[in-house]
């Protein structure tokens, strides 16, 4: 990898590159699905490449290519270079990076058991009993458990001397119940739901997870939503659970603290953000028991990593301190325009794409209760569990959120499942109506392994670390 | 841009298969050379290529099948992906095995692919987004966006004879512009470069862009509406994701009742992966042929999309709508029609009396899929239609809507239809059209 990298760099110095770096790839993926019993599928993905960036005449300019041969690598970084030429045909302002200390080390993923080298025979045994478990409900009619692993092998040079070597390891499982009835299809998903939860882990998560030990309870779960009552409307007390609470993290704060939205590089796609820089330090974000970090060395989340994708170390970065906005994923560039250092926040979805901003583990920080407690002092209100739906505007102001799972709470107890549960509002509303964060005990790191930023599009594993928490004076509603 | 000539890349995939000595196998090749060159504030910020090959296979026997892909010119590429897809049939458990398909006499045509959007560079790419630039710049405003080409070959081979090739191009300019209070949209798809219209594209986005200022508030609530073919995609893509796959119908997930009219007898939809202007491509991740599949016809329920595995259970041919298979997803809409209307867009808005016209809908996501009741925001020009004209700009808005319930109350449809290509890459062609009935709530 070394002299692949190497190789590369050399060719766009010659080519008039004032800066370049360039990743060497290799990544394997093995993936496992077992589905209503009949349906299984084991497969295995490969995958190896190199990309270069180059600055030439003061403008960016990115290749990539599959093939490791000198011809192809020279082509590679010469294609570079001419498409930074092209780019400085309408670039008024050159590119700046803001320093950084030349990187040069190795990191690999801390873990217990290299899920690589687990048996297929263990993993497709745990498929099959979780399967089992869901379809021994009456009245589920679909049922799907999955496994996925991860392993990236990644090698970033630059010209300015940096040199780091990473490996990179994710574990990912989970399952999924589908009752229907004439009007009604109810999913639940555990631990989470877009399919798995993950981490950046060994097979040590999959065994924590207890997939075929909680398969039996999702399907009855998904069974009891298809008579539950309909969510009920008002403006009412909301308690998240952990997995909700986390993408609320992730839509409502870590897409509009990136800085290249605020600049508008992601103004045609992925928006823009309300997160102006003139509020740093001034804006009340939320209340007081808010506070939020991007984290890229909290254990165990899938933005866990030595380096990021431009040899920047691996930070913690506090965006919102006791409800203050006060800072912003940065990159290089992104930094450099307002005289900031990177919070080392660029990471690339493959060897094929450029880094982007992108979040690490963004956590909401534990607070000092918890769910029964929250419940406990709730007088009307309701406890919503596991995404189902999510929208949100292109500022990350106006949300929609869905989840699978419901229940209504009256005089500080549980009183009825409910289903088709949604729930609105503004970003800093919503943030300064928190009145409670559960604490360490119920704190956990979450994986989203589906989170779309870039064109060409990128896929990007994110961690959010996250508890139940709640919120005052919500407007909620039932789908209907 | 240049790749593997066909007869190499089959010559690949062959290669690959008669190594494996096995009856029941499936290869499938497909190289790609993308550029993509993205805008801000009049500038170049990003600006990438990208060249790759993929190599599947999938092996099937004894009930099991196992499947693995290769992407990188690898030492010994076809052992290593034999190796891997034997080893993983191998410890797949026995199940219901789909049969790989039968060569189905169907041709490697129509296909996408002008040479001129093969040849595009760097330097052209710039020259395309300087145009935009300018015309953004002349009017004070700041564009956004981006300028892609691409070059596929995709071969499918498998041992029971199938055995396809064909090449396809697609090009995209996709521009938002920025104004003091608004902003404005504007995008152009197709297969040829020809007909991207750089300068045509940011004329529509300014336009839009200077009419789209200084938004009043309107209540939210239930409006006539007219959508731009920009905003219908959107409708579109996700209908047919909630119910023209057999899959959902089999797993009682789908919308959809044959027979039955749900929505206006001015909305007929189709899968049409042969239709000149809808990014035509001639057959599915199996190489069977793709058929064209009439879904909704004059607001009937029609037919749903089949791959091999939800053909099987019904007894039926598949219409060639297979994503890679096995997989737990099921029939994919690629080339969705919406046949055209008879109204200008003009007699649409004034069809409409008062309401809103929408350019754009964002972050459109499903809230309750039986019902097809989907969630989103409007954005980049959203305006009051008063006395069947379009009026002031409005904030935008949230919605929460069935999409049946908007397609049962249209009262106009649009004669002239543009190309969209949606989030996962699908190809539209839709009109604008006018709903007597949209909620937003919010």
């Amino acid at each position: 990898m070394k002299d692949i990298a190497a190789l590369a760099l050399d060719v766009a110095a010659s080519s008039g590159a004032a800066y370049a770096d360039c990743r060497v790839v290799q990544r394997g993926i093995q993936a496992l699905t077992v589905k209503d019993g009949s349906f299984a599928e084991v497969s295995s993905f490969e995958d190896e490449g190199m990309g270069i960036r180059a600055i030439v005449d003061g403008a960016w300019g990115f290749a990539s290519v599959d093939r490791l041969d000198g011809d192809s690598l020279k082509r590679a970084a010469r294609d570079a270079c001419r498409i930074a030429r092209a780019s400085a045909r309408l670039r008024r302002q050159a590119v700046r990076l803001a320093p950084a200390p030349v990187a040069v080390g190795r990191y690999a993923t801390p873990m217990e058991r290299d899920p690589f080298e687990v048996s297929l025979e263990e993993k497709m045994d745990l498929l099959i009993r979780a399967d089992e478990a869901m379809a021994s409900v009456r009245g589920v009619t679909t049922h799907e458990a999955s496994l996925e692993f991860v392993r990236e092998h990644r090698f970033f040079a630059s010209s300015e001397g940096s040199e780091v070597e990473q490996v990179i390891v994710e574990s990912g499982g989970g399952i999924d119940a589908t009752a229907t009835s004439a009007d009604e299809v109810q999913t639940r998903s555990f631990p989470n739901s877009f399919g798995r939860h993950q981490l950046c882990a060994g097979y040590e998560a999959i065994e924590a997870m207890d997939l075929a030990g909680s398969a039996e309870r999702i399907g009855a779960e998904a069974v009891a939503l298809l008579t539950a009552a309909p969510c009920p409307t008002g403006r009412l007390t909301l308690i998240l659970d952990g997995t909700q609470a986390a993408l609320q993290v992730h839509e409502s704060c870590g897409h509009p603290t990136e800085l290249d939205r605020v600049r508008g590089d992601e103004a045609a796609f992925a928006g823009t953000s309300f997160l102006t820089p003139d509020l740093v330090g001034r804006f009340r974000y939320g209340s007081e028991q808010v506070t939020i970090t991007a984290d890229a060395t909290t254990p165990g989340g899938l933005g866990t990593y030595g380096w990021d994708d431009e040899g920047v170390a691996a930070q913690r970065t506090v965006l919102v301190d006791r409800g203050l906005f006060r800072a912003y994923m940065s990159s290089r560039e992104t930094a450099a325009d307002y005289g900031w250092s990177s919070s080392g926040a660029m990471r690339a979805e493959s060897w094929n794409r450029i880094p982007l901003i992108r979040m690490t583990n963004v956590n909401l920080e534990p607070g000092g209760s918890s769910l029964e407690e929250m419940i406990a002092t709730t007088e009307h209100g309701v406890y919503l569990e596991t995404n189902r739906s999510w929208s949100i505007d292109d500022r990350r102001l106006n949300f929609q959120f869905g989840t699978q799972n419901g229940w209504e709470i009256r005089d500080g107890r549980r009183v009825r499942l409910v289903k088709n549960a949604l729930y609105a509002g503004r970003t800093p509303e919503f943030w300064r109506s928190c009145d409670a964060v559960a604490g360490p005990s119920e704190w956990r790191v979450w994986g989203v392994v589906n989170c779309g930023k870039g064109q060409p599009g990128q896929i990007m594993h994110v961690g959010h670390g996250a508890a139940p928490c709640r919120f005052r004076g919500v407007a909620v509603t039932a789908a209907s | 841009m240049s790749l593997t000539p066909p007869d190499d890349l089959l010559a690949l995939a062959d290669s690959i298969l008669e190594r494996i000595g096995r009856d029941r196998a499936e290869v499938a090749v497909v190289e790609l050379d993308q550029a993509l060159t993205r805008f801000a504030r009049n500038q170049i910020h990003q600006n990438v290529a990208e060249r790759s090959r993929r190599v599947r296979l999938r092996l099937m026997g004894d009930e099991q099948v196992g499947v693995a892909e290769i992407r990188g010119d690898m030492e010994n590429l076809p052992d290593r992906l034999i190796a891997s897809a034997e080893a993983a049939r191998r410890l797949a458990p026995p199940g219901d095995v789909t049969p790989l398909p039968r060569p189905d006499a169907g041709s490697d045509g129509p296909v996408a692919y002008p040479p001129a959007t093969a040849e595009c560079t760097p330097e052209w790419r710039a020259a395309q987004v300087s145009t935009v630039a300018a015309v953004s710049a002349r009017a004070g405003l700041e564009a956004f966006g981006a300028l892609q080409t691409s070059l596929t070959h995709t071969a499918i081979v498998n041992s029971l004879g199938v055995r396809r090739h064909a090449e396809s191009t697609a090009t995209s300019l996709v521009c938002v512009t920025r104004g003091e209070s608004g902003w404005g949209y504007a995008d152009r798809h197709h297969h040829d470069v020809e007909h991207l219209d750089a300068e045509g594209v940011a004329v529509e986005a300014v336009e839009t862009c200077g009419r789209n200022q200084d938004a009043i508030a309107v209540e939210p609530g239930t409006y006539p509406v007219v959508l731009s073919p920009y905003a219908v995609a959107d409708l579109v893509g996700h209908l047919a994701d909630l119910g023209f796959s057999a899959l959902a119908r089999q797993e009682h997930r789908s919308f959809m009742r044959p027979g039955e009219r749900l929505m206006s007898e001015l909305v007929s939809i189709a899968d049409d992966a042969g239709h000149p202007a809808a990014m035509p491509f001639p057959f599915d991740d199996e190489g069977v042929s793709t058929r064209s599949v009439s879904c909704i016809e004059e607001g009937v329920c029609r037919s749903f999309l089949h791959d091999s595995a939800t053909a099987l259970r019904e007894d039926v041919p598949s219409t060639g709508h297979a994503l890679p298979m096995p997989n737990t997803i099921g029939p994919w809409a690629r080339h969705l029609v919406v046949a055209a209307g008879e109204s200008s867009l003009d007699e649409l808005v004034a069809g409409c009396g008062r309401g809103l016209y929408v350019t754009r809908f964002w972050y459109v996501r499903d809230v309750h899929p039986l019902r097809t009741v989907i969630t989103g925001m409007t954005r980049d020009g959203t305006f009051l239609i008063e006395h069947g004209r379009l009026g002031r700009a409005v904030r935008d808005l949230r919605f929460t809507q069935s999409i049946v319930d908007a397609l049962a109350e249209v009262r106009g449809v649009g004669r002239e239809r543009s190309i969209e290509v949606d989030e996962d890459e699908r190809a539209l062609l839709v009109p604008a059209l006018c709903s007597g009935s949209f909620t937003f709530t919010s």
